[in-house]
């Protein structure tokens, strides 16, 4: 058994927040029989308060602020970054811009431990916030179809759950921080207006630009359009008009994965800023100088809560960073082979073979995975990457000699000799494929080769240093990573 | 044909009803089924896919059931007649013992054996009878497979593997191919020197100890057919122990277990045993004794 | 003591009780493995009848493990009612057996002869019964025992619902034991027997088990087959328990091999009735099986039935609720084909009736053994007619962690019909009252898991 130290930070459009999470490993096999090493127990030890992300001015974050901020709890936790063995820094919606992720990584290097990853992409925000809300949790045990929608301050993640399975993810630009307000001379002002709630008010036929005042009544209207897009967009309203639909695909965030319109959710888990006003409602409506309070009241009116039941969220505000800091790391098959001195990787992106390319690879021929991988590098502009692929079910030890072969080959011709070769399979032979690896490389190109993982082109991964003497290593997957 | 003339009222009814349930036609059952005759004869009975299929009619709730069947192996789902199974749960039942009962009374294939190079020995059962009731006598070899074994073998190796029949021969001939040669490249390529393989017939674990003094191994590491059950019977398992010798405890034995395609694939297996063996080597000590070094 | 005799013309001699008991066997590939079986079927029968001649004084006076080295033989000595003994140790071996089948014989007689008798006498008796004598003698003996329910009584016959799961998931466990349930399965027992034996695994399971018990309002028992000292831990633990299970041997030294003595279940003891949920006073489930002593060389070169019949007196000192043979699983080496597996499950369902314990048995078989599912419906319903306590239930009779097959969820069902049994009279009416069973048969809706799922259970 080993148990290690993991961090989730969350620096997101309003809020920033920062959990440390104790995950045990074990190995669960029996006395005498191949090695099962998993993730047995993963314990919540320590949550900051929810901090006002610092900026310098309306989008810049400042960085200098948000170093104290880190500093600061991880004093009050009592731990040092050096103790902290995984983890993820989530970069959400507007702070995610390309200045400001920089400032972060900037800000956050110092803290980051030894194999903390900065990351961000809608679809997995959404994919965290539905674990960390214990949505993920519902679904796996009642077995049943769950809808997680995290409404934070600039976009709404959803994730739907099939019994424990993730069946889709999506991200609209919709959140309660999008128009911001001030108070003059007894009327609402806006002070800031994004172009997305821009769209929402033009729809609720309540034009509003930076500095226009605005009465409350206009901006129920805007967040009663808000919320109304959801219940199209969860399914909720499975009869939208066409120009809702036109607004729900203009409000699509960028870089996230089209959201088909899920059937048959049982349950719908609401988490993210906006869920916790719909339970813990501010005394004042405009305390925060945003609509964030009123998008939660019209959810609370909205279709959504009427057709589907509802879930008891055990995080909300804090669904983000408790899913970054528990559930981005998981760790590799229990018999694999590396290099140690290659570890730790990070970011490195990943290129997998479609089926017809593996086969070919089994049959000793790399040149239809070359040209994927060729296209991918020329693509994405980059040299090393870790090759990815289902590997074969019970293979035999000619398939294998001649797949080690091709592979090797085809390492060769696409990276130089110092590019270590990275391979990850689905299928538990990373062992077994390791080792001719070895036998052709000779002690030339360093090689790690893991299993029982599953990655797609497109995607970026992290190896940590192994654990559990040397059986296991963790793996991050990301979406998007900053450098 | 001739009507019944008995004179005797005949109720029909339960045969209109259970034909009814079954899709035949009312009167006449031949005409009224289609696609009787259209069996599929490459469906399996011993398909784990078509196992996993309910054949209970009407569950209350159908989800449920799938999900109860995605839960476990265990044979749920699959209705009666009366108290008892149906013909298809039984005939499936029957045909996995089947081919348990072969695993465990055939003899593993000549050829496979001869593609790999291995000569036969026997221990000191005379048969299939002799090997299931007496272990003490599958234990040794024979005499004559004693001898074999020392005019034929590399003396003194780092490593002696070894090929055994056990309880199933099936699970040798499904593995034994794929998990010798890239154990013994893998032995090799580490400049350890492996012996002269063979095969062992009506072989218990503890043959391995016999042979391991005849030889002068350091490490012995015998592929054995493990008890089959209904799932599968091609589980294979290795024994490995570090200077056997006869009468030592079976604790100072390693052992890998479950070498199967549903369970460690033979090849992964052949891997993870290099790095087992090398470790072995290195800590001169196997079974629990090797546990005590490691942790 | 008289140890020869002349049978067709030849000689036979032997030179000690043990031998005599060991050669009288009936034929058991174990006690050839162990070297002391006789070697030819008319040494058997001279061997049977030097022991139809013995005195049971001689047989209380020669216990095959000595008093003195061993708490086994202790405890069934020291358990002797000494006035009913002083009735019958003039009587030989034969005039136990003819006592037993006498019609004048009623079943308190054999209540109050059981606690006269030592292990070897039973099992010397044992060895002069044919298998029909086997079934006729139990049925004459009924053994309740009170748990939450009551087990035992005449017209009944129980279950063990077993729900193994080669990897102990939860729901999958959950999803067998709801498809036995729909069978009519469980009465005697919900009980698994766990791949990992952790305190937390088992206390996992046994929440699951309690829980759906509470839920649906089933009126039975729950156990996890964990080692004694793993339930003891888990109990102190808080997990839910009626009883606390252990395999047992007919040695004190086989019995130090299954890892605990005496003392452990007297420490269970004292644990359960602080801890324990059960409402009755039987609270120990315990497995025996011939050939165990000898696969962990504690027989002492004694035969494995009369082994087994010690494991018997070692349990009575206890009052257990359920005591279960599991007799095929052990191999060939010990009992070799269906003839050896059938006769072992009569000698010891009766032997375990005569000692006065509520005796089931797991009818059942490995894959390497010369026997099908047809041995086991067999031995399962001469046992019913023999009056056993009850039998297992598995899904489809394939138990798919342990790698054997015994009876069906299916089997009890036709076994009661056809020998006009019922289950545990509480366990019936909540049957009836789920629409599982209906004047002792199953319905139309019986063997459909989901009826638990659709009622609110998981899912």
């Amino acid at each position: 058994m080993e148990k290690i130290l993991s961090v989730g930070i969350d620096v997101g459009t309003s809020t920033t927040s920062l959990v440390l999470s104790r995950l045990t490993i074990e190995n669960e096999s029996s006395f005498f029989s191949v090695p099962k090493v998993s993730i047995a127990e993963k314990e919540v030890i320590y949550k900051s308060p929810v901090y006002l992300t610092p900026l310098l001015n309306r989008s810049r974050i400042d960085a200098g602020a948000l170093r104290a901020i880190v500093s600061g709890e991880y004093e009050k936790a009592g731990v040092a970054s050096s103790q902290i063995s995984s983890g993820a820094v989530i970069i959400t919606g507007e702070s995610a811009r390309k200045e400001n992720a920089d400032a972060v990584i900037r800000a956050l290097s110092a803290f980051a431990g030894d194999f903390v990853v900065a990351a961000a992409g809608p679809d997995m925000e959404s994919l965290i916030a539905g674990k960390g809300s214990g949505a993920w949790q519902f679904s796996r045990k009642n077995h049943c179809r769950v809808l997680n929608l995290d409404i934070g301050g600039g976009t709404s993640n959803a994730v739907l759950f099939d019994d424990g399975d993730m069946k889709a993810c999506g991200c609209l630009d919709i959140g309660g921080r999008l128009i911001r307000l001030c108070r003059q001379d007894e009327g609402l002002t806006v002070r800031q207006v994004s172009p997305a709630a821009a769209l929402a008010a033009q729809a609720a036929s309540v034009p509003i630009a930076d500095g226009s005042s605005v009465s409350r009544q206009d901006l129920e209207r805007i967040a009663g359009k808000m919320a109304h897009i959801l219940d199209c967009f969860t399914g909720a309203d499975r009869a939208p008009s066409s120009e809702d639909l036109e607004l729900m695909g203009k409000l699509q965030t960028p870089g996230s994965s089209p959201f088909p319109v899920p059937e048959d959710v049982q349950t719908i888990f609401f988490s993210g800023g906006v869920a916790e006003m719909m339970l813990r409602p501010a005394v004042q409506t405009f305390a925060y100088g945003d609509i964030g309070m009123l998008l939660a009241d019209a959810v609370q009116q909205s279709r959504m809560r009427q057709v589907f039941a509802a879930g008891s969220a055990g995080e909300t505000i804090r669904a983000t960073v408790v899913g970054a800091g528990s559930y981005t790391t998981s760790i590799s098959g229990s018999t694999v082979y590396f290099d140690r001195e290659v570890l730790p990787v990070k970011n490195v992106p990943v290129i997998r073979l479609d089926e017809q390319a593996q086969r070919e690879i089994f049959r000793g021929n790399e040149a239809p995975a070359r040209e994927i991988a060729a296209w991918h590098q020329q693509q994405q502009d980059i040299c090393g990457y870790m090759l990815a692929m289902e590997g074969m079910a019970d293979p035999d030890y000619g398939q294998m000699k001649a797949a080690a072969a091709a592979i090797s080959r085809l390492a060769d011709q696409t990276m130089p000799g110092g590019e270590p070769l990275l391979l990850a399979f689905d299928r538990d032979i990373a062992k077994a494929m390791g080792l001719l690896l070895r036998g052709r490389q000779g002690s030339g190109r360093k090689i790690i080769c893991i299993d029982s993982v599953h990655m797609r082109s497109g995607e970026f991964a992290d190896l940590g240093r192994p654990l559990m003497d040397g059986l296991v290593i963790p793996v991050v997957v990301k979406t998007l990573v900053f450098e | 044909m001739k009507e019944s003339n008995s004179n005797f009222l005949k109720n029909l009814d339960s045969f209109y009803q259970f034909s009814k349930d079954r899709g035949y036609n009312k009167e006449n059952s031949i005409s009224g089924k289609a696609g009787f005759h259209d069996i599929d004869i490459r469906e399996d009975l011993t398909d784990p896919e078509l196992k996993r299929r309910p054949l209970l009619d009407h569950p209350q709730d159908p989800h449920a059931l799938e999900r109860m069947l995605r839960a476990t192996t265990a044979r749920i789902g699959v209705g009666k007649a009366g108290p008892r199974l149906l013909t298809r749960t039984l005939l499936t039942l029957r045909a996995d013992h089947a081919g348990a009962r072969d695993a465990v009374m055939t003899d593993v294939p000549q050829e496979v054996l001869d593609r790999l190079g291995l000569f036969t020995v026997q221990t000191r059962c005379h048969d299939k009878y002799e090997y299931l009731t007496r272990p003490d006598l599958g234990r040794k070899l024979s005499d004559e497979g004693a001898r074999i074994v020392a005019e034929r073998c590399r003396k003194d190796p780092d490593v002696q593997l070894i090929a055994a029949d056990g309880l199933s021969s099936t699970s040798i001939t499904a593995n034994i191919e794929k998990v010798l040669p890239i154990l013994t490249d893998g032995l090799e390529s580490r400049g350890l020197t492996v012996g002269t393989p063979f095969f062992v017939r009506y072989s218990r674990v503890a043959a391995e100890d016999h042979i391991s003094e005849i030889l002068g191994a350091k490490v012995v590491c015998i592929f054995i057919g493990e008890r089959p059950g209904l799932a599968t019977a091609e589980s294979m398992s290795a024994y490995i122990a570090y200077q056997a010798r006869v009468g030592m405890p079976e604790a100072r034995r390693t052992v890998v277990s479950n070498i199967h395609k549903n369970g460690i694939t033979a090849v992964e297996a052949g891997a993870y045993i290099v790095d087992l063996i090398s470790e072995i080597l290195e800590k001169k000590a196997s079974g629990v004794e090797l546990r005590a070094h490691t942790f | 003591m008289k140890l020869e005799t002349v049978l067709t013309g030849h000689h036979f001699a032997f030179k000690s009780v043990k031998e005599v008991l060991a050669k009288a066997n009936e034929k058991k590939s174990g006690d050839t493995l162990a070297g002391i079986a006789a070697s030819s079927d008319l040494e058997r029968i001279a061997a049977k009848e030097v022991l139809s001649q013995m005195y049971l004084s001689d047989l209380r006076e020669h216990p095959v493990v000595p008093y003195e080295e061993d708490e086994v033989t202790r405890i069934n000595q020291d358990s002797i009612d000494e006035e009913v003994y002083r009735v019958i140790r003039g009587w030989t071996v034969a005039d136990l057996r003819e006592f037993i089948l006498d019609y004048h014989t009623a079943e308190e007689d054999l209540h109050t002869l059981s606690r006269a008798l030592t292990s070897e006498m039973v099992a010397a008796v044992c060895k002069l019964m044919s298998n029909m004598d086997l079934v006729y003698a139990a049925s004459k003996i009924r053994v309740p025992a009170v748990c939450n329910t009551t087990i035992g009584l005449r017209g009944t016959m129980a279950t063990r619902l077993q729900p193994n799961h080669p990897t102990d998931d939860l729901e999958g466990i959950t999803a067998s034991l709801f498809e036995g349930l729909s069978y009519g399965c469980g009465d005697a027992l919900i009980g698994l027997n766990p791949v990992s034996d952790t305190s937390a695994r088992l206390g996992e399971i046994l929440k699951r088990f309690d829980d759906i018990r509470s839920r649906f309002e089933i009126p039975t028992q729950i156990c996890v087959l964990g080692h004694i000292t793993t339930q003891i831990e888990a109990i102190r633990g808080g997990a839910p328990a009626d009883m606390i299970f252990q395999s047992i041997a007919g040695s004190e030294k086989g019995n130090r091999a299954f890892g605990f003595s005496a003392e452990t279940i007297r420490e269970a003891q004292q644990l359960l009735a602080e801890k324990g949920k059960a409402k009755g006073p039987n609270v120990f489930y315990f497995e025996t099986g011939q050939g165990s002593e000898l696969s962990s060389d504690a027989h002492f070169d004694a035969d494995q039935v009369t082994m087994e019949a010690r494991c018997y007196g070692f349990a009575r000192e206890f009052h257990p609720f359920m005591v279960n043979t599991v007799v095929g699983f052990i191999g060939p080496e010990y009992l070799y084909d269906s003839r050896q597996v059938i006769r072992a499950g009569l000698e010891d369902h009766f032997m375990g009736k005569l000692t006065g314990l509520p005796m089931g048995c797991d009818c059942c078989y490995t894959n390497h053994m010369q026997a099908d599912q047809n041995d086991i419906e067999n031995l399962s319903m001469l046992l019913g007619a023999a009056g056993v306590n009850y039998i297992l239930g598995v899904p489809a009779s394939d138990d798919v962690m342990l790698n054997y097959q015994s009876n069906s969820y299916h089997d009890a069902a036709a076994v009661r019909e056809i020998l006009g049994l019922r289950p545990i009279r509480e366990f019936e009416r909540w049957l009836e009252k789920m629409g599982i069973m209906e004047n002792g048969r199953l319905t139309d809706r019986a063997g459909d898991p989901t009826i638990f799922t659709a009622k609110g259970g998981r899912g």
